[in-house]
């Protein structure tokens, strides 16, 4: 009966409670839209870096990662392609000749990441091939260079132009090759587009006289969830390798991008932050409203302590009521959320306005909200558990009313 | 006047004074009033207004405590009980009745009166069908699913004098039943509370001046600047 009464007199004063579960849907809103819009933003960063240049897995020489010189690359990549094409079925793999130098043309010169690649292989990884805007792809041809927009700008060169690029080789000397630009790419950080640039592997190895080098390897997993597993197995596989003795690392994309997971982790911690100031907002709101709603009924209060309401079923009676609101109000909050948010998850918030902003930190214009389990569980938690706290203060003001001057209200 | 103490009374009020602060201003409203009610009784409190009927009903029913005296409800002391305990006894001793009958706007007639035997514990069958028969005792069963804005004044104060005797109480409290009353609704009504009286033997206590209480009280105790001055019996 006290929940019978809860609703009835939550539908007494529709107004009042039409604003109050207005203010609770906005407030799902709100922290579903900061979470969902910020893990998008997120998962974006990551999943960018992952596709366009990192992959989920790498192998590379013991001592790579932290020093990636020529002199640390694998001298031995047939071992290592061995254990990969014995997993294929559950993975792709792709290898790159990577080295540090120098891109110049009749204007200016850069200081750059080129990178070797099988252009084949490399499409099966990475993204970079559908970030080229102007020309074309690598075929593998020798003498093909991509490079990107802001770089094709700083050098004034365009398509079919000629470049020349230098890079130290294994025995001090410097090695050189001119290429032609076959396509320019632009992807969705500038950082990024300034300081790389493709060429074919032969090319590579040409210009560094590395006679078959391999800096390293870029596997992707079929399916990424089995990253861990497949990592393992390449492990053990390396491990089972003759005369292994540690000679190789085998990195997963969180080892690899060890900054760019801390800062994911910390935009985690923030959005707890936002979410605790939602939900301080909410209570406030609440407080005002249900001690509103209390007072109101004043006398109703006193006639229902003289008829014996205990204090405790009166309390019960007012929390009850702020339950029925939050449970209504988070329900219909989460379903306004995946109204907005199902049409925006599949085609993106354009936010071209803020690219150049956007493109700095490594995400593309448009951001694709991501409304996962968590978010959703997160939210059912916290707004109720707002709202039940924003009416305590109200239930203690009802059960504090002494019955003969509660009776005397108006 | 029985001053005995004897659970064979319903209400035993000692040297109750009440002294109320009126903007810093202290006022006399009770001084040192002694009362007993006995069972079975049909008793009116009549006085002027400001007398402090309304007061000692009050104090009587445990929603106000006195400055002074001592209160029994059936033989106990309810002068130094705590809020809960006081609930309590007015749930399980005490039945209601209001001038502005103060039923709960959002309940029906069926559900108003129900509502105390559920703040009882008393299962929703046994509430329904004994609302019911209090209902229909009434005469106003068909209006169980009425709620108070669809009622006449005459039909909420029948149901709010059901809701006031569903728990069975020992007392029921009516501090001006019939004052927002027409005369012919509140001689039925109080015909009603007679019946109940004779009855059920419900012990009534009112607070009122209307002339149509006055002359069916057993007992008529008239207030004067918040002291007895008048305590007659078999009117």
């Amino acid at each position: 009966m006290i929940s019978r009464i809860a609703w009835r007199n939550i539908l007494r004063n529709k107004r009042r409670s039409f604003i109050l579960i207005t203010s609770i849907v906005v407030g799902v809103l709100g922290l579903v839209f900061t979470e969902g819009f910020a893990v998008g933003m997120m998962q974006q960063m990551l999943t960018n870096q992952i596709g366009a240049d990192a992959g989920y897995i790498q192998i590379h020489k013991k001592g790579y990662q932290s020093d990636p010189t020529l002199e640390n690359s694998m001298t031995d990549p047939a071992e290592v392609r061995s254990v990969l094409r014995s997993d294929s079925a559950s993975l792709d793999y792709s290898e790159r000749l990577r080295v540090f130098g120098l891109i110049s043309s009749a204007y200016n010169s850069y200081g750059v990441s080129i990178v070797g690649i099988v252009p084949n292989e490399e499409k099966k990884i990475t993204t970079i091939s559908e970030y080229v805007a102007k020309g074309s792809y690598l075929t593998g041809k020798p003498g093909q260079i991509l490079i990107s927009a802001s770089m094709a700008e700083k050098l004034k060169v365009g398509l079919g132009d000629k470049v020349v690029i230098m890079a130290s080789q294994m025995n001090g000397s410097i090695g050189s090759e001119a290429c032609r630009v076959t396509g320019i790419f632009e992807t969705f950080n500038s950082g990024f587009d300034q300081s790389h640039v493709y060429i074919p592997i032969l090319t590579a190895d040409q210009m560094l006289n590395a006679d078959g080098l391999v800096s390293e390897f870029v596997v992707n997993p079929i399916n990424p969830n089995d990253m861990s597993s497949i990592a393992s197995s390449i492990r053990d596989g390396i491990a089972g390798l003759p005369e292994n003795a540690g000679k190789y690392e085998v990195l997963t994309y969180e080892q690899m991008l060890p900054l760019l997971v801390a800062q994911l982790a910390l935009y985690k911690q923030a959005l707890y932050l936002v979410a605790g100031l939602i939900a301080f907002a909410l209570i406030f709101g609440i407080i005002d409203t249900m001690l509103m709603s209390v007072m109101e009924r004043t006398h109703e209060f006193g006639v229902s302590m003289a008829i014996g309401m205990s204090n405790g079923k009166i309390f019960t009676m007012v929390m009850t009521e702020a339950f029925y609101l939050a449970i209504t109000g988070t329900a219909m909050g989460l379903a306004a959320s995946y109204g907005v948010f199902l049409p925006l998850s599949h085609s993106g918030w354009d936010l071209s306005m803020f690219s150049a902003s956007l493109k700095s930190i490594g995400i593309g214009s448009i951001i694709y909200p991501v409304l996962d389990a968590s978010s959703v569980v997160q939210t059912v938690l916290i707004i109720p558990i707002a709202t039940l706290l924003g009416a305590v203060y109200p239930a203690l003001k009802a059960i504090r009313l002494q019955p003969v001057e509660a009776i005397r209200a108006t | 006047m029985n001053t005995n103490g004897s659970t064979s009374e319903i209400v035993r009020v000692e040297n109750v004074r009440k002294i109320y602060s009126d903007n810093g201003v202290p006022v006399d409203a009770l001084r040192g009033i002694n009362l007993t009610v006995s069972p079975g009784d049909f008793s009116v409190i009549a006085g002027p207004s400001g007398s402090g009927k309304t007061t000692l009903l009050n104090v009587i029913g445990t929603l106000d405590k006195p400055t002074e005296g001592k209160v029994f409800l059936d033989g106990e002391d309810v002068s130094s009980k705590s809020r809960r305990e006081l609930a309590d006894i007015r749930l399980r001793k005490i039945g209601f009745v209001f001038q502005a009958y103060n039923l709960n706007p959002v309940l029906s007639a069926l559900e108003n009166v129900e509502f105390t035997m559920m703040l009882r514990g008393i299962d929703a069958a046994e509430r329904k069908r004994r609302g019911l028969a209090l209902l229909e005792e009434l005469g106003i069963v068909e209006l169980a699913n009425k709620r108070p804005n669809e009622m006449s004044g005459g039909q909420q104060q029948r149901v709010a004098i059901a809701r006031a005797v569903s728990n069975d109480p020992r007392l029921v409290l009516a501090d001006e039943p019939t004052a927002n009353l027409d005369s012919e609704t509140a001689v039925k009504l109080l015909e009603l509370m007679e019946r109940l009286n004779h009855h059920d033997g419900i012990t009534f206590v009112f607070s009122s001046h209307d002339p149509q209480v006055i002359e069916r009280a057993h007992r008529l105790l008239i207030l004067k600047d918040g002291q007895i001055v008048t305590d007659k019996v078999n009117v």
